[in-house]
Protein backbone atom coordinates (compact mmCIF):
# COMPACT_ATOMS: atom_id res chain seq x y z
CA UNK A 1 0.00 0.00 0.00
CA UNK A 2 1.49 3.33 -1.09
CA UNK A 3 1.82 5.83 1.22
CA UNK A 4 0.54 8.10 -1.57
CA UNK A 5 -2.35 8.39 -3.07
CA UNK A 6 -4.36 9.98 -6.10
CA UNK A 7 -7.99 10.03 -6.46
CA UNK A 8 -10.11 9.37 -10.15
CA UNK A 9 -11.59 12.80 -11.17
CA UNK A 10 -14.38 13.99 -8.58
CA UNK A 11 -16.83 15.95 -11.00
CA UNK A 12 -17.34 20.05 -9.09
CA UNK A 13 -20.98 20.83 -8.56
CA UNK A 14 -23.27 20.65 -11.51
CA UNK A 15 -25.34 23.99 -10.21
CA UNK A 16 -24.21 26.85 -11.75
CA UNK A 17 -20.58 27.21 -10.89
CA UNK A 18 -20.71 30.68 -10.26
CA UNK A 19 -22.92 30.38 -7.44
CA UNK A 20 -20.04 30.71 -4.53
CA UNK A 21 -20.36 27.92 -2.09
CA UNK A 22 -20.13 28.90 1.73
CA UNK A 23 -18.36 25.63 2.67
CA UNK A 24 -16.85 23.03 0.31
CA UNK A 25 -15.41 19.40 2.39
CA UNK A 26 -13.75 16.40 1.63
CA UNK A 27 -15.07 13.26 3.73
CA UNK A 28 -12.35 10.22 4.03
CA UNK A 29 -14.35 7.45 4.87
CA UNK A 30 -13.53 3.78 6.62
CA UNK A 31 -10.36 4.96 7.78
CA UNK A 32 -7.76 2.68 9.20
CA UNK A 33 -6.43 3.68 12.40
CA UNK A 34 -5.12 0.01 13.61
CA UNK A 35 -1.29 0.96 12.81
CA UNK A 36 0.64 3.86 12.83
CA UNK A 37 0.23 7.68 13.14
CA UNK A 38 0.26 9.76 10.58
CA UNK A 39 -0.95 13.18 9.11
CA UNK A 40 -2.78 12.84 5.61
CA UNK A 41 -2.02 15.91 3.41
CA UNK A 42 -4.90 16.39 1.12
CA UNK A 43 -3.97 18.13 -2.18
CA UNK A 44 -6.45 19.41 -4.62
CA UNK A 45 -5.23 18.87 -8.48
CA UNK A 46 -2.15 18.45 -7.92
CA UNK A 47 -1.15 14.89 -8.84
CA UNK A 48 2.70 14.76 -8.33
CA UNK A 49 2.45 16.28 -5.12
CA UNK A 50 4.75 14.42 -2.47
CA UNK A 51 6.02 14.91 1.06
CA UNK A 52 8.24 17.90 -0.07
CA UNK A 53 5.34 19.57 -1.72
CA UNK A 54 4.84 22.92 0.10
CA UNK A 55 2.05 23.08 2.66
CA UNK A 56 1.02 26.94 2.36
CA UNK A 57 -2.92 27.31 2.25
CA UNK A 58 -4.13 30.25 -0.03
CA UNK A 59 -0.83 29.60 -2.55
CA UNK A 60 -1.47 28.03 -5.73
CA UNK A 61 0.17 24.39 -4.81
CA UNK A 62 -3.00 23.14 -4.54
CA UNK A 63 -2.12 21.85 -0.87
CA UNK A 64 -5.77 22.00 0.78
CA UNK A 65 -5.64 20.65 4.53
CA UNK A 66 -4.75 17.87 5.98
CA UNK A 67 -6.01 15.54 8.71
CA UNK A 68 -4.64 13.07 11.18
CA UNK A 69 -4.77 9.71 12.18
CA UNK A 70 -4.12 8.80 16.12
CA UNK A 71 -2.97 4.69 15.45
CA UNK A 72 -3.65 1.95 17.83
CA UNK A 73 0.25 0.80 16.85
CA UNK A 74 -1.09 -2.97 15.24
CA UNK A 75 -2.33 -6.07 17.15
CA UNK A 76 -1.75 -6.91 20.43
CA UNK A 77 -4.23 -9.63 21.30
CA UNK A 78 -5.30 -13.04 20.09
CA UNK A 79 -6.66 -13.87 17.00
CA UNK A 80 -9.75 -12.29 16.58
CA UNK A 81 -8.72 -9.40 18.97
CA UNK A 82 -9.02 -6.75 16.38
CA UNK A 83 -11.48 -7.97 14.03
CA UNK A 84 -14.49 -5.56 13.83
CA UNK A 85 -17.53 -6.71 13.96
CA UNK A 86 -19.23 -6.37 10.58
CA UNK A 87 -23.43 -7.71 11.43
CA UNK A 88 -25.28 -4.58 12.87
CA UNK A 89 -25.69 -4.71 16.71
CA UNK A 90 -28.76 -5.47 18.25
CA UNK A 91 -30.60 -2.64 20.21
CA UNK A 92 -29.78 -4.54 23.43
CA UNK A 93 -26.18 -4.18 23.11
CA UNK A 94 -25.24 -1.50 24.60
CA UNK A 95 -21.42 -2.20 24.79
CA UNK A 96 -19.05 1.02 23.31
CA UNK A 97 -18.11 0.95 19.90
CA UNK A 98 -15.20 -1.97 19.03
CA UNK A 99 -11.75 0.41 19.40
CA UNK A 100 -11.26 -0.04 15.50
CA UNK A 101 -14.32 0.98 13.60
CA UNK A 102 -13.29 2.78 10.93
CA UNK A 103 -13.53 6.47 11.06
CA UNK A 104 -15.26 9.06 8.89
CA UNK A 105 -12.41 11.98 8.78
CA UNK A 106 -13.45 15.60 7.29
CA UNK A 107 -11.06 18.27 5.88
CA UNK A 108 -12.88 21.42 4.95
CA UNK A 109 -11.44 22.72 1.58
CA UNK A 110 -13.39 25.51 0.65
CA UNK A 111 -10.36 27.97 -0.31
CA UNK A 112 -8.81 25.34 -2.31
CA UNK A 113 -11.53 23.97 -3.95
CA UNK A 114 -12.51 27.97 -4.87
CA UNK A 115 -9.19 28.46 -6.53
CA UNK A 116 -9.19 24.92 -8.85
CA UNK A 117 -12.84 25.91 -9.65
CA UNK A 118 -11.64 29.78 -10.36
CA UNK A 119 -8.82 28.14 -12.87
CA UNK A 120 -11.94 26.41 -14.88
CA UNK A 121 -11.70 23.32 -13.37
CA UNK A 122 -14.81 21.07 -14.27
CA UNK A 123 -13.60 18.17 -12.04
CA UNK A 124 -10.57 17.76 -9.39
CA UNK A 125 -8.47 15.10 -8.45
CA UNK A 126 -7.24 14.46 -4.89
CA UNK A 127 -3.77 13.83 -3.39
CA UNK A 128 -3.41 12.25 -0.21
CA UNK A 129 0.06 12.18 0.94
CA UNK A 130 1.13 10.65 4.43
CA UNK A 131 3.67 11.52 6.47
CA UNK A 132 3.83 9.08 9.56
CA UNK A 133 5.07 10.43 12.99
CA UNK A 134 8.32 8.94 14.44
CA UNK A 135 7.48 5.37 16.03
CA UNK A 136 11.44 4.25 16.57
CA UNK A 137 11.72 2.17 19.28
CA UNK A 138 8.27 1.09 19.93
CA UNK A 139 7.16 -2.64 19.88
CA UNK A 140 4.33 -2.33 17.27
CA UNK A 141 1.80 -5.32 17.71
CA UNK A 142 1.07 -7.75 14.79
CA UNK A 143 -0.67 -6.39 11.50
CA UNK A 144 0.68 -3.05 11.11
CA UNK A 145 0.05 -2.02 8.08
CA UNK A 146 0.89 1.29 5.47
CA UNK A 147 -0.99 4.11 6.06
CA UNK A 148 -3.40 5.61 4.19
CA UNK A 149 -5.93 2.96 4.31
CA UNK A 150 -9.42 4.67 3.66
CA UNK A 151 -12.61 3.06 1.76
CA UNK A 152 -13.43 6.07 -0.27
CA UNK A 153 -14.05 9.92 -0.63
CA UNK A 154 -16.68 12.23 -0.77
CA UNK A 155 -16.91 16.14 -2.25
CA UNK A 156 -19.63 18.01 -0.65
CA UNK A 157 -20.13 21.58 -1.12
CA UNK A 158 -22.66 23.93 0.65
CA UNK A 159 -24.27 27.01 -0.43
CA UNK A 160 -25.25 27.98 3.09
CA UNK A 161 -23.58 26.98 5.99
CA UNK A 162 -24.53 23.03 7.29
CA UNK A 163 -27.79 23.72 9.00
CA UNK A 164 -27.91 22.95 12.53
CA UNK A 165 -30.63 19.93 12.25
CA UNK A 166 -33.13 19.82 14.98
CA UNK A 167 -32.91 17.50 18.15
CA UNK A 168 -34.49 14.42 17.22
CA UNK A 169 -32.16 14.17 14.16
CA UNK A 170 -29.06 15.57 15.89
CA UNK A 171 -27.74 11.82 15.97
CA UNK A 172 -27.99 10.96 12.46
CA UNK A 173 -26.06 14.19 11.15
CA UNK A 174 -22.60 12.25 10.86
CA UNK A 175 -23.36 9.77 8.07
CA UNK A 176 -22.05 5.91 8.74
CA UNK A 177 -20.88 5.84 5.30
CA UNK A 178 -20.77 7.54 2.13
CA UNK A 179 -23.80 8.50 -0.06
CA UNK A 180 -25.50 6.33 -2.43
CA UNK B 1 -17.03 43.01 56.19
CA UNK B 2 -19.27 41.32 54.43
CA UNK B 3 -18.34 37.84 52.89
CA UNK B 4 -19.61 36.93 49.32
CA UNK B 5 -22.56 34.71 49.80
CA UNK B 6 -20.92 31.92 47.81
CA UNK B 7 -17.42 32.01 48.95
CA UNK B 8 -17.41 30.37 52.11
CA UNK B 9 -21.30 28.95 52.39
CA UNK B 10 -20.75 25.21 51.69
CA UNK B 11 -17.39 25.29 52.80
CA UNK B 12 -16.77 22.76 56.14
CA UNK B 13 -15.44 24.65 59.45
CA UNK B 14 -12.21 25.54 58.87
CA UNK B 15 -12.18 25.03 55.58
CA UNK B 16 -10.93 28.01 53.52
CA UNK B 17 -10.58 26.56 49.85
CA UNK B 18 -12.58 27.69 47.09
CA UNK B 19 -15.79 26.14 46.05
CA UNK B 20 -13.89 24.84 42.77
CA UNK B 21 -10.78 23.91 41.81
CA UNK B 22 -9.79 25.35 39.04
CA UNK B 23 -7.06 24.37 36.04
CA UNK B 24 -4.78 26.26 35.01
CA UNK B 25 -2.34 27.41 32.45
CA UNK B 26 1.22 25.53 33.35
CA UNK B 27 3.02 28.30 31.57
CA UNK B 28 1.65 30.53 34.51
CA UNK B 29 2.00 27.93 37.62
CA UNK B 30 3.33 29.54 40.63
CA UNK B 31 6.06 27.23 42.22
CA UNK B 32 3.78 25.56 45.07
CA UNK B 33 1.18 24.64 42.55
CA UNK B 34 3.46 22.95 40.27
CA UNK B 35 5.18 21.31 43.19
CA UNK B 36 1.68 19.91 44.44
CA UNK B 37 1.16 18.69 40.94
CA UNK B 38 4.88 16.86 40.73
CA UNK B 39 4.22 15.40 44.67
CA UNK B 40 0.28 13.89 43.36
CA UNK B 41 2.25 12.21 40.06
CA UNK B 42 4.79 11.13 42.15
CA UNK B 43 2.17 9.31 44.72
CA UNK B 44 0.23 7.62 42.06
CA UNK B 45 3.07 6.37 40.14
CA UNK B 46 4.57 4.99 43.52
CA UNK B 47 1.42 3.73 44.55
CA UNK B 48 1.63 1.83 41.68
CA UNK B 49 4.99 0.75 41.57
CA UNK B 50 4.16 -0.50 45.25
CA UNK B 51 0.93 -2.43 44.16
CA UNK B 52 0.27 -2.36 40.39
CA UNK B 53 -3.12 -3.42 40.65
CA UNK B 54 -4.03 -0.78 43.27
CA UNK B 55 -6.45 1.22 41.67
CA UNK B 56 -6.00 4.82 42.97
CA UNK B 57 -2.36 4.36 41.24
CA UNK B 58 -1.56 5.47 38.00
CA UNK B 59 -0.98 2.34 35.63
CA UNK B 60 -4.33 1.49 36.74
CA UNK B 61 -5.35 5.07 35.28
CA UNK B 62 -3.10 4.67 32.21
CA UNK B 63 -4.03 1.45 31.20
CA UNK B 64 -7.72 2.47 30.87
CA UNK B 65 -7.25 4.24 27.94
CA UNK B 66 -4.91 2.16 25.66
CA UNK B 67 -3.31 -1.09 26.99
CA UNK B 68 -4.30 -2.87 28.43
CA UNK B 69 -8.41 -2.31 28.53
CA UNK B 70 -8.57 0.01 25.57
CA UNK B 71 -11.25 2.05 26.93
CA UNK B 72 -11.06 5.24 24.97
CA UNK B 73 -13.49 6.93 22.66
CA UNK B 74 -12.08 8.45 19.39
CA UNK B 75 -13.57 8.94 16.37
CA UNK B 76 -17.01 8.01 14.86
CA UNK B 77 -19.30 6.57 17.17
CA UNK B 78 -21.68 4.85 14.82
CA UNK B 79 -25.35 5.86 15.33
CA UNK B 80 -24.31 8.69 17.73
CA UNK B 81 -22.67 11.90 18.54
CA UNK B 82 -18.74 11.05 18.94
CA UNK B 83 -18.16 10.00 22.39
CA UNK B 84 -14.07 11.80 22.10
CA UNK B 85 -14.86 14.94 24.42
CA UNK B 86 -17.22 13.39 27.10
CA UNK B 87 -15.18 10.19 27.54
CA UNK B 88 -12.07 11.58 27.93
CA UNK B 89 -13.54 15.06 30.45
CA UNK B 90 -14.82 11.63 32.55
CA UNK B 91 -11.37 10.40 32.35
CA UNK B 92 -9.89 13.52 33.33
CA UNK B 93 -12.40 13.77 35.90
CA UNK B 94 -11.82 10.72 37.26
CA UNK B 95 -7.79 10.91 37.12
CA UNK B 96 -7.65 14.40 38.98
CA UNK B 97 -9.43 13.02 42.06
CA UNK B 98 -7.10 10.60 42.20
CA UNK B 99 -4.58 13.14 42.15
CA UNK B 100 -6.25 14.93 45.08
CA UNK B 101 -7.19 11.91 46.89
CA UNK B 102 -2.80 12.02 47.37
CA UNK B 103 -2.40 16.02 47.54
CA UNK B 104 -5.18 17.84 48.04
CA UNK B 105 -3.93 21.04 46.33
CA UNK B 106 -3.15 19.24 43.27
CA UNK B 107 -4.94 20.49 40.26
CA UNK B 108 -4.73 19.37 35.92
CA UNK B 109 -2.86 21.74 33.78
CA UNK B 110 -3.86 22.90 30.13
CA UNK B 111 -0.81 23.09 28.17
CA UNK B 112 -1.88 25.46 25.12
CA UNK B 113 0.41 23.91 22.26
CA UNK B 114 -0.62 27.25 20.21
CA UNK B 115 1.62 29.50 22.83
CA UNK B 116 4.72 31.59 21.88
CA UNK B 117 6.82 29.31 24.32
CA UNK B 118 5.57 26.52 22.71
CA UNK B 119 6.32 27.55 19.35
CA UNK B 120 9.50 28.49 20.69
CA UNK B 121 10.32 25.16 22.97
CA UNK B 122 7.96 22.75 22.40
CA UNK B 123 6.94 20.52 25.63
CA UNK B 124 6.75 22.83 28.55
CA UNK B 125 9.39 22.86 31.04
CA UNK B 126 7.53 21.94 33.59
CA UNK B 127 6.82 18.26 31.74
CA UNK B 128 10.57 18.91 29.53
CA UNK B 129 12.55 18.61 32.48
CA UNK B 130 14.31 15.02 33.19
CA UNK B 131 14.92 16.59 36.84
CA UNK B 132 12.55 18.58 39.65
CA UNK B 133 14.34 20.05 42.95
CA UNK B 134 17.07 17.40 42.37
CA UNK B 135 14.94 14.15 41.81
CA UNK B 136 13.42 12.78 38.97
CA UNK B 137 10.45 15.05 37.14
CA UNK B 138 7.33 12.85 37.32
CA UNK B 139 6.05 14.54 35.18
CA UNK B 140 8.98 14.04 32.48
CA UNK B 141 8.59 10.05 31.92
CA UNK B 142 6.67 7.46 33.54
CA UNK B 143 6.88 3.30 34.20
CA UNK B 144 4.84 1.45 31.52
CA UNK B 145 3.27 -1.88 33.21
CA UNK B 146 4.05 -5.42 32.03
CA UNK B 147 0.27 -5.81 31.26
CA UNK B 148 0.75 -2.95 28.26
CA UNK B 149 3.95 -3.98 27.28
CA UNK B 150 5.59 -6.11 24.03
CA UNK B 151 7.87 -8.94 24.57
CA UNK B 152 8.84 -6.25 27.71
CA UNK B 153 8.66 -3.31 25.77
CA UNK B 154 8.53 -0.47 26.16
CA UNK B 155 9.53 -0.12 30.07
CA UNK B 156 8.92 3.81 30.24
CA UNK B 157 7.80 6.52 28.38
CA UNK B 158 9.38 8.44 25.67
CA UNK B 159 9.18 11.45 23.30
CA UNK B 160 10.42 12.33 20.32
CA UNK B 161 8.74 15.90 19.69
CA UNK B 162 8.84 17.48 16.60
CA UNK B 163 9.60 21.01 15.28
CA UNK B 164 8.04 23.14 17.80
CA UNK B 165 6.90 25.01 15.16
CA UNK B 166 4.77 22.37 13.58
CA UNK B 167 2.31 22.72 16.35
CA UNK B 168 -1.42 23.62 15.91
CA UNK B 169 -1.57 27.73 15.49
CA UNK B 170 -3.82 29.57 17.29
CA UNK B 171 -5.93 30.61 13.89
CA UNK B 172 -6.35 27.51 13.56
CA UNK B 173 -7.91 26.70 16.69
CA UNK B 174 -9.96 30.21 16.50
CA UNK B 175 -11.85 28.62 13.09
CA UNK B 176 -12.30 25.28 14.99
CA UNK B 177 -13.94 27.46 18.30
CA UNK B 178 -16.11 29.47 15.77
CA UNK B 179 -17.46 25.74 14.44
CA UNK B 180 -21.66 26.59 15.38
CA UNK B 181 -22.44 22.45 15.12
CA UNK B 182 -21.27 20.41 17.86
CA UNK B 183 -20.05 16.95 15.03
CA UNK B 184 -17.99 19.65 13.03
CA UNK B 185 -16.33 20.95 16.17
CA UNK B 186 -15.61 17.25 17.72
CA UNK B 187 -14.49 16.31 14.57
CA UNK B 188 -11.73 18.85 14.11
CA UNK B 189 -10.72 19.66 17.69
CA UNK B 190 -9.88 15.77 17.31
CA UNK B 191 -8.31 15.89 14.77
CA UNK B 192 -6.16 18.54 16.25
CA UNK B 193 -5.56 16.66 19.09
CA UNK B 194 -4.01 13.51 16.98
CA UNK B 195 -2.35 15.83 15.49
CA UNK B 196 -0.17 16.97 18.94
CA UNK B 197 0.11 13.25 19.66
CA UNK B 198 1.77 12.16 16.70
CA UNK B 199 3.65 15.38 16.67
CA UNK B 200 4.89 14.29 20.51
CA UNK B 201 6.02 10.82 18.80
CA UNK B 202 7.16 8.10 20.94
CA UNK B 203 4.88 6.78 23.21
CA UNK B 204 2.40 9.78 23.48
CA UNK B 205 2.01 8.83 19.47
CA UNK B 206 0.23 5.53 19.13
CA UNK B 207 -3.14 4.99 21.44
CA UNK B 208 -1.74 2.04 23.26
CA UNK B 209 0.75 3.87 25.22
CA UNK B 210 -0.12 7.95 25.23
CA UNK B 211 -1.50 7.83 28.42
CA UNK B 212 1.41 6.83 30.21
CA UNK B 213 3.07 9.78 29.67
CA UNK B 214 2.13 12.55 32.21
CA UNK B 215 2.25 15.42 28.94
CA UNK B 216 -1.03 13.01 28.26
CA UNK B 217 -2.39 15.02 30.57
CA UNK B 218 -2.28 18.45 29.85
CA UNK B 219 -2.61 17.83 26.09
CA UNK B 220 -6.43 16.46 27.27
CA UNK B 221 -7.02 19.08 29.65
CA UNK B 222 -6.62 21.97 26.82
CA UNK B 223 -8.78 20.26 24.52
CA UNK B 224 -11.14 19.83 27.47
CA UNK B 225 -10.57 23.45 28.13
CA UNK B 226 -11.13 24.09 24.10
CA UNK B 227 -14.96 22.18 24.24
CA UNK B 228 -15.66 24.32 27.81
CA UNK B 229 -14.55 27.64 25.21
CA UNK B 230 -16.78 25.86 22.22
CA UNK B 231 -19.26 25.27 24.80
CA UNK B 232 -19.10 29.17 26.55
CA UNK B 233 -20.39 29.88 22.77
CA UNK B 234 -22.50 27.74 21.62
CA UNK B 235 -25.23 26.52 23.35
CA UNK B 236 -26.37 23.18 22.04
CA UNK B 237 -28.96 20.95 22.65
CA UNK B 238 -28.86 17.04 22.41
CA UNK B 239 -30.89 14.31 22.52
CA UNK B 240 -31.40 11.78 25.28
CA UNK B 241 -29.69 8.87 23.01
CA UNK B 242 -27.02 10.48 23.38
CA UNK B 243 -26.90 12.27 26.96
CA UNK B 244 -28.10 8.97 28.52
CA UNK B 245 -25.10 7.35 26.92
CA UNK B 246 -22.75 5.72 30.28
CA UNK B 247 -19.01 6.16 29.49
CA UNK B 248 -17.43 3.48 31.10
CA UNK B 249 -15.62 2.79 33.44
CA UNK B 250 -16.72 6.04 34.43
CA UNK B 251 -19.75 6.45 36.72
CA UNK B 252 -20.90 9.24 34.36
CA UNK B 253 -23.20 9.70 31.67
CA UNK B 254 -22.66 12.28 28.55
CA UNK B 255 -25.09 14.63 30.01
CA UNK B 256 -23.75 14.58 33.46
CA UNK B 257 -20.27 15.70 31.98
CA UNK B 258 -21.76 19.13 30.24
CA UNK B 259 -21.63 21.31 33.27
CA UNK B 260 -17.88 20.97 34.63
CA UNK B 261 -18.81 22.93 37.48
CA UNK B 262 -21.23 19.93 38.66
CA UNK B 263 -17.90 18.44 38.65
CA UNK B 264 -16.12 20.50 40.70
CA UNK B 265 -13.81 22.36 38.51
CA UNK B 266 -13.55 25.40 36.30
CA UNK B 267 -10.52 26.64 33.81
CA UNK B 268 -8.10 29.57 34.53
CA UNK B 269 -4.96 30.83 33.87
CA UNK B 270 -3.84 31.14 36.67
CA UNK B 271 -4.73 31.54 40.30
CA UNK B 272 -4.06 33.19 44.05
CA UNK B 273 -5.55 32.51 46.93
CA UNK B 274 -5.46 33.93 50.31
CA UNK B 275 -7.90 33.69 53.28
CA UNK B 276 -10.58 36.07 53.96
CA UNK B 277 -12.07 37.37 57.67
CA UNK B 278 -13.06 34.04 58.74
CA UNK B 279 -9.56 32.58 58.71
Amino acid sequence: MPERFVSDPLELPEHDQKADFVRAELQFYGVDHSGLSYEARVFVNRPEADRETALELGEDGGYAGSFHVFGHGGCFGDVGHCDVPQAPRPTYDLRLPHPLTPQTKTVIITEALRRARGSGAAEVTVTVVADVYDHEGLPLGREVGEPLRFDSISLLTYESPPPLPPVSEQEAERPPGPPD
Amino acid sequence: MNTPATAHAHHPAGSRKPLLRHRKNVELLRPPQLAALQQAFARVIEISQNQVTDNRGFQHFAGIHGMPQWLCQHGDAPGSNPLFLPWHRAYLYAFELSLRDQVSDAALVWWDWTSPASHASGIPAAFAAPEAEGKPNPLFKAPVQPAARQNDQPTETFRRPRSPGELPTAERIRQIVSLRSFADFTTQIEDVHNRVHGWAGGTMGIVAWAAYDPIFWAHHTNIDRLWRTWQLRHPQNFPPSFLNRALPPFPLTVAQTLNMKSLGYDYASSSAHVAGTNA
